[in-house]
């Protein structure tokens, strides 16, 4: 049986894998239990199922999980660990910028790669990022306020 | 007293669940003896069935059955049961579900439908609701007509694909249009559209030994689906169970049955084991519901100083394949085209029709951004045939103290506030004068008003149970669905209000059960704040009425000298005190003694006096309540792409009392943007052979954060009323109702174009552009 080796929120794991396509972020839910990280469209299109791999962020729904070989891989779940909210998570509770909450594991992991790799990004790169996501809900108001906010607190203004 | 808890922007009481991904949605579930289901559809949109070899995918590797509708006998519904589980004889839209495989793992399940081979004899199909309301079209129901309904709701015209009828009239439209010195018609589509939640459509289902069913599912009526699954399997309703996650948003599109009655029938043939289905993408558009799909036409008439005379309107429905949740949209479209105006006479006539495309269901708004596009576009042309300003016509003839909707129901003052709410758009427009026309931008603006009234069974109600515990916190419990509207966390603010504790001492129930919770009609026609609220008033003011009984026995007094203030009952002389919570079980002696009633307490809710329409003129007491306001834009359009950018879009609700200001501000902005979506990008497209085609993102797109206008204004207004918990009022499918036809007026004053088909694609702008005139 194939088998994949891969980090998770700072684990090392030996993930079997079944036939035919498996996608990370079926590995990342399904074997691993992170249901953190939602799947809304399975092309990559709404973003839900962003992580953090190597530093990037990626949409696990169309990473093979092949492809995910020897990497570390950051979820949702890794942000809060110890029960202690990021400033990004607290951004967006303050900010008001959940409704449905299915987007918002996504959101912040696309935020949590942007800030972890320019901590002075600037609005215009805030908003490609989130532009990258869909929300059906908020009307995007409260999430690039809850994106200020986070980029403000981690830079701990 | 001055308000503690309601009126405050408190911060969401699921918001730590979700942002930490803890938040459980169906997908998430995992049940003991699990198996995973994959569907085939139909992928021809009319056809009868010849034959369905299943031996093949049977012997595949993981796979436990393989379910078919040979031989199926049932039809499921609420008021028209017209739907088999799966297909039988006959598919009658491409999406529609042929088989089930449940295998071990989804890619088992996955392979073993592609090896299912299926022989249709195809038919004749139809898309269009007007052509397949016409004599000599594709019949998609021979039964139509002989289907077990409700015969005082669903009309239906046997011989044809016409399955629900209805017709309003009130006064006399030849003597209004005679006595009107200016009309205006026009032709208008409102197309099929998903409603887009990102959460895919899910539900697990288990058969259990001793007969029962036990179901978790994305849905928003949970004892709606428990009526309908004890119904089709013919077993008591006591022997279901429904339990209802977190939703990733509905918007209606999960508060009709659909997918759940085929997942409980796969799983009858499996009992013991847990069957799982989750929607992908692509069937979220195929195999779900879908949302609006009208064409319609209507004419008003009008004095010469504004004043309407009448109005008359045909609305066609492409409702699809199966009838039960369409229907009651087609009525709603009916009562309340005529928008927040009062016209002396009124003809509608409104057809839901089968057509071969994915059932219509619930959306967002209900019927009512369907014929009120119509409406406020019309308001539109008629100001200029007039020469008046749009808000002038509509001040002349807005539903105020005493004035009589198309129903015929009079307006009472604290109904709402139209006028404030048209004042209020207008000034915050004043603020961002538009630029003027350029090389490369056309610059426009555009109103609308807006009502909306709930459309709910007649019986619809909500309970609630409260119970004080030991250290004076309180269990709330409701079944209102918590879907991202905030509905939980309105409720705690409501109880810590009715029982004036503080907001931490509130656990609201979030885990939806038909087992444990209150019954609660659904969540559905924004009533949660404004029904669940009253139910809570109820429930609490019950917690309290026993707290002074018990405390009037242990002081020896009439209760009703007892006051009650901040969690604590009061001597009408010494001032002693007894907490909620040292009398939440009765008050015990120091000796064991115990006196009075645990605190533990139901309340409930209905609309009072609420009626079906009378089928002969469609008129009646059929809405309890309605939430007025108006929206307004400014926008830009590139005449070089075809672009559209709304530069700033404000509305105004007259909300009675908004619970949490920030909360219901979020109801608005993503109201806005998702009717932003209607407007110019949205409209599932079918093939030449009548198959759904961009089914899903980006081919069928919806409004990411570039397209969002770069400026919202909200302004909520407070009237009071009777009505509401603390004057509080339905909002939260109001903002989307005037969207298109505010977006389409400044369409026109910004092109000189009178559009009148959804969506305003660039395409369609720049072909507008060149011919001066709307294209096909």
């Amino acid at each position: 049986m194939r088998v994949l080796n891969i980090t998770v929120n700072g684990i090392p794991r030996t993930v079997p894998l079944e036939e035919g396509r498996v996608m990370l972020s079926s590995v990342l839910r399904e074997s691993l239990g992170l249901t953190g990280t939602k799947v809304g469209c399975g092309t990559g299109q709404c973003g839900s199922c962003t992580v953090v791999m190597d530093g990037k962020a990626v949409t696990s729904c169309t990473v093979p999980a092949e492809k995910a070989e020897g990497t570390n891989v950051l979820t949702i779940e890794a942000l809060s660990e110890g029960g202690v909210l990021h400033p990004i998570q607290q951004a967006f509770v303050e900010a008001g910028a959940i409704q449905c909450g299915f987007c918002t594991p996504g959101l912040v992991m696309r935020l949590y790669a942007l800030f972890t790799e320019n901590p002075d990004a600037g609005d215009e790169a805030i908003t490609s990022a989130l532009d990258k996501h869909l929300c059906r809900c908020t009307g995007y108001e409260t999430i690039v306020a809850a994106a200020h906010l986070a980029k403000k607190k981690m830079r701990g203004e | 007293m001055t308000l503690q808890h309601v009126g405050k922007n408190v911060p969401r009481v699921d918001a730590v669940r979700k942002v930490t991904g803890e938040a459980v949605f169906v997908a998430d579930i995992v049940l003991p003896r699990m198996l995973r289901a994959k569907v085939l559809r139909a992928g021809i949109p009319h056809g009868r069935i010849l034959s369905v070899d299943t031996s093949k995918a049977e012997s595949m590797p993981g796979v436990k059955k393989v379910v078919t509708g040979q031989g199926c006998g049932m039809l499921f519904g609420t008021c028209l049961w017209d739907q088999p589980p799966l297909a039988v004889d006959k598919v009658r839209h491409a999406g529609e579900p042929v088989a089930v495989v449940l295998a071990e793992t989804e890619n088992q399940a996955a392979a073993a439908v592609r090896e299912i081979k299926v022989e249709y004899e195809e038919l004749p199909f139809v898309l269009d609701p007007v052509e397949a309301a016409a004599p000599g079209a594709p019949l998609i129901h021979e039964k139509n007509g002989s289907y077990r309904r409700v015969e005082y709701v669903v009309h239906p015209i046997p011989g044809s694909n016409v399955f629900h009828r209805y017709k309003l009239r009130k006064g006399n439209e030849l003597d209004g249009f005679a006595k009107a010195d200016v009309t205006v018609e026009e032709e208008f589509e409102f197309p099929i559209s998903s409603h887009a939640a990102i959460e895919p459509h899910g539900a697990i289902c288990r058969f259990g030994a001793d007969g029962g069913i036990e179901i978790w599912a994305s849905n928003q009526a949970p004892f709606v689906l428990r009526d309908v699954l004890a119904d089709m399997f013919g077993i008591p309703a006591a022997k279901v169970r429904v339990h209802i996650p977190y939703l990733g948003g509905g918007f209606g599109g999960k508060s009709d049955i659909c997918i759940e009655p085929m997942v409980a029938y796969a799983a009858s043939f499996v009992p013991g084991y847990a069957v799982k289905l989750v929607l992908t993408r692509s069937e979220v558009f195929t195999g779900s519901l879908v949302g609006r799909g009208m064409k319609g036409r209507m004419r008003i008439g009008a004095k010469l100083d504004g004043t309407f005379t009448a109005l008359k309107a045909q609305m066609y429905f492409a409702d699809g394949a199966y009838g039960d949740t369409g229907w009651p949209v087609d009525t709603v479209a009916g009562h309340n085209c005529t928008g927040p105006y009062e016209f002396p006479n009124v003809t509608v006539d409104v057809y839901g029709v089968y057509t071969n495309s994915p059932n219509v269901g619930a959306y967002r708004g209900y019927g009512h951004p369907e014929g009120q596009l119509m409406s406020s576009r019309l308001i539109d042309m008629l100001a200029r045939k007039l020469d008046m300003t749009p808000a002038e016509i509509m001040r002349k003839n807005f539903l105020s103290e005493g004035r009589k909707n198309a129903l015929g129901q009079t307006i009472k003052k604290s109904n709402g506030d139209l006028s404030g709410c048209l004042d209020a758009v207008e000034k915050a427009l004043a603020e961002d004068p538009l630029p003027a026309n350029g090389e490369r931008y056309l610059y426009g603006s555009g109103i609308a008003s807006m009502m909306k009234s709930p459309k709910m069974a007649a019986n619809a109600a909500s309970t609630c149970h409260v119970q004080i515990n030991a250290d004076g916190t309180a269990f709330v419990n409701l079944a209102g669905i918590e879907m991202g509207q905030g509905v939980q966390t309105v409720f705690a603010q409501m109880a810590a209000e009715a029982l004036q504790i503080p907001m931490e001492k509130i656990r609201i129930y979030s885990e939806v059960d038909t087992q444990f919770s209150p019954w609660e009609w659904q969540t559905v026609a924004s009533m949660q704040t404004y029904r669940g609220g009253r139910a809570i008033q109820d429930a609490c003011g019950a917690i309290l009425a026993t707290a002074k009984e018990t405390a009037a026995k242990v002081w020896n007094c009439a209760p009703a000298l007892i006051e009650y203030r901040n969690g604590v009952c009061i001597h009408p002389n010494t001032g002693a005190t007894f907490s909620l919570g040292a009398l939440s079980r009765g008050f015990m002696a120091p000796d064991g003694l115990t006196v009075g009633a645990p605190l533990s307490a139901t309340g409930w809710y209905r609309v009072p006096e609420i009626t079906e329409p009378d089928p002969e003129t469609g008129m009646g007491n059929a809405a309890g309540s309605w939430t007025f306001g108006a929206q307004g834009c400014t926008l830009r359009v590139d005449r070089q792409t075809g672009e559209v950018k709304i530069l700033h879009f404000a509305s105004a609700f007259d909300v009675g009392r908004a619970i949490n200001p920030a909360t219901a501000r979020g109801q608005v902005t993503g109201g806005v943007v998702q009717g932003m979506g209607a407007a110019l990008m949205e409209k599932i497209l079918f093939t030449e052979e009548g198959v759904a085609k961009n089914v899903n993102f980006p081919a069928y797109k919806i409004p990411r954060l570039h397209n969002a206008p770069e400026k919202q204004t909200v302004v909520l207004l407070e009237t009071p009323n009777e009505e509401g918990p603390w004057s509080a009022k339905p909002m939260a499918e109001h903002p989307i109702v005037a969207v298109a036809p505010t977006i389409l007026n400044a369409l026109r004053d910004a092109t000189g174009v009178e559009f009148t088909k959804l969506p305003v694609t660039p395409e369609k702008i720049l072909e507008a552009l060149k011919t001066g005139k709307e294209g096909i």
